[in-house]
């Protein structure tokens, strides 16, 4: 019980550093949008969707822009992370009577929170430019859930790389993490456009399993021929996340405690 | 009373040249800034033309879908070149506002030389670094199939354009590095200018673009930019691009060299 209110106690001072200095938050919730608009109206009109009908792009993209939102979340949570690192207030924190699980369990649960909000904003969004929700509400709700486990799953990703990485290098080496991971993907366009060699990295990508899944339960077009991929794509999007998370959590907890006294 | 001689032309051209020495210099030092202004603009290539190249490809007028890949490669190229410009324009404005709050702009300003030198040093240097950047992203672009259809007197036509481009848009930039209160702005402020590309022509046909996109990416000065590269390189249809595109050139490099001139007076004593 204490753990969990260390926790919310940590949870509240991340959240307080946003409402204090909003301009990064801000920033990354209009990045987004932009991405967003950009491709649903510069390329959206050039672009289409296998087994779709001509102009079903906004339908294919949203969800897809949703997953990779939960993937730029982790540029934020590696800033914080290292920042704190850096300054010394990771050092403050382990030499006080609170568990390292509180810690980084209080960061966890500040970028959920964030990501929750985030996801809002551009489910706004998508409304407002045309994108329509075709399925009932649970499996809309399902459809949440599973890009909300992705973003708990690559939040480890990033409190790892903080913890691991630290200094100036520190952004540019997650941007060259997360911009490959974003592109090659089904985010944007069906794998099958893409050359022979570069498919099979987009279909295997976490954030494609997660962006076909959250097609399905939205009733959008997944732009995707029956295969292996999309038939499985809801156990992957549940088991994908899982395996990094399984990877990623034992090793912050180890980074966490091998930090420099 | 001592009078104080005014520069003459030859001292003006001497300094501007003393001044460009200093900038390639710079280049050499740190070359940094350059690699990521060249690695930018193949990363873009790269993704667009593998990840959206198919797709996109497929989508262009009278192309069929099944080389669409190679045909977005032809397309792509002239926006790609514009965006390396436009990032070598980025690099001139961080140079710039570097020596703007190193307080070096302010020793240059005591010292007898003429004022308009030290901004073209800039200018000279940042081109001379576009052209070689647009090479470079060329070769890159030859080497993953790119294959004009241009004539010896095509290819010279669009060095030229794209010469003349390189020089506009670094007035530009310097500009903005001297409009800039700190580095980090002026690395921020030429952003613009690397999504003017975007909103054009360079990436899909303005056609396919909603009305006022559509309207914005037809009237503004990247697109005859590409559309003049375009069709120097790949033979399409010129129409009177080349005309608009030096016309655009010459207001930009107008307004770019009052714009930088007026803050220079102003501005470089901190």
């Amino acid at each position: 019980m204490t753990a969990i209110r260390n926790s919310w106690i940590i949870t509240q001072r991340d959240l307080l550093h946003w409402v204090r200095q909003p301009a990064l938050p801000i920033f990354g919730v209009v990045f987004n949008i932009m991405i967003l608009l950009m491709f649903a109206f510069l390329f959206g009109g050039a672009i289409e969707v296998p087994g779709a009908d001509r102009g079903s792009y906004i339908a294919f993209l949203l969800p897809g822009m949703f997953a990779l939102t939960m993937l730029f979340g982790l540029e934020s949570t590696m800033a914080a992370m290292s920042d704190d690192a850096q300054k010394g207030v990771t050092d403050r924190f382990r030499s006080m009577p609170i568990g390292a699980s509180a810690v980084v369990g209080g960061r966890a649960g500040a970028d959920v929170l964030y990501s929750a909000l985030s996801l809002a904003v551009l489910i706004v969004g998508g409304l407002l430019i045309g994108w329509r929700v075709e399925s009932d509400l649970l499996s809309a709700l399902a459809a949440v859930a599973l890009l909300l486990w992705l973003r708990f799953a690559l939040l480890w990703v990033g409190i790892f790389l903080g913890l691991f990485v630290r200094g100036a290098g520190a952004t540019s080496a997650v941007q060259v993490l997360v911009w490959p991971l974003g592109f090659i993907s089904n985010v944007f366009v069906a794998p099958e456009t893409m050359p022979a060699w570069l498919a099979p990295i987009a279909d295997w990508n976490p954030i494609s399993a997660t962006a076909t899944a959250a097609r399905q339960l939205f009733g959008n077009p997944t732009g995707v021929t029956q295969n292996w991929f999309s038939e499985n794509s809801i156990t992957l999007a549940i088991v994908g996340p899982l395996v990094i998370t399984l990877i990623f959590l034992p090793l912050s907890a180890i980074a966490y405690r091998r930090l420099k006294r | 009373m001592t009078t104080i001689a005014l520069p003459t032309r030859s001292h003006v051209i001497a300094d501007a040249v003393t001044m460009l020495n200093r900038n390639l210099l710079h280049v050499i030092r740190y070359p940094g800034l350059s690699l990521f202004t060249i690695l930018g603009p193949v990363v873009v290539l790269l993704l667009t033309v593998f990840v959206f190249g198919g797709t996109l490809g497929a989508g262009l007028p009278g192309v069929d879908p099944a080389g669409g890949r190679d045909a977005y490669l032809a397309y792509v190229m002239p926006g790609i070149l514009m965006i390396t410009i436009a990032g070598t324009a980025a690099g001139a404005a961080i140079t710039v506002a570097m020596d703007m709050t190193e307080g070096i702009t302010a020793r240059f300003r005591t010292m007898a030389i003429s004022r308009a030198s030290v901004l073209a040093g800039h200018v000279l240097g940042n081109t001379i670094q576009a052209i070689i950047a647009v090479a470079l992203v060329l070769g890159v672009g030859l080497l993953i199939g790119f294959r004009p259809t241009a004539s010896p007197i095509d290819w010279l036509a669009a060095l030229g354009v794209l010469a003349l481009i390189s020089f506009a848009v670094s007035w530009i930039g310097v500009a903005m590095g001297m409009q800039a209160k700190t580095v980090e702005t002026a690395s921020n402020l030429p952003l613009i200018l690397t999504i003017l590309p975007l909103l054009g022509s360079g990436f899909v046909p303005t056609a396919s673009m909603p009305g006022g996109l559509q309207w914005f990416a037809e009237y503004q000065p990247f697109t005859p930019f590409i559309e003049s590269v375009r069709g120097l390189l790949l033979g399409t249809d010129l129409g009177s691009s080349v005309l608009f595109a030096v016309g655009w050139a010459v207001l930009l490099t107008i307004a770019g060299y009052v714009w930088s001139m007026v803050l220079y007076e102003r501005r470089s004593v901190r």
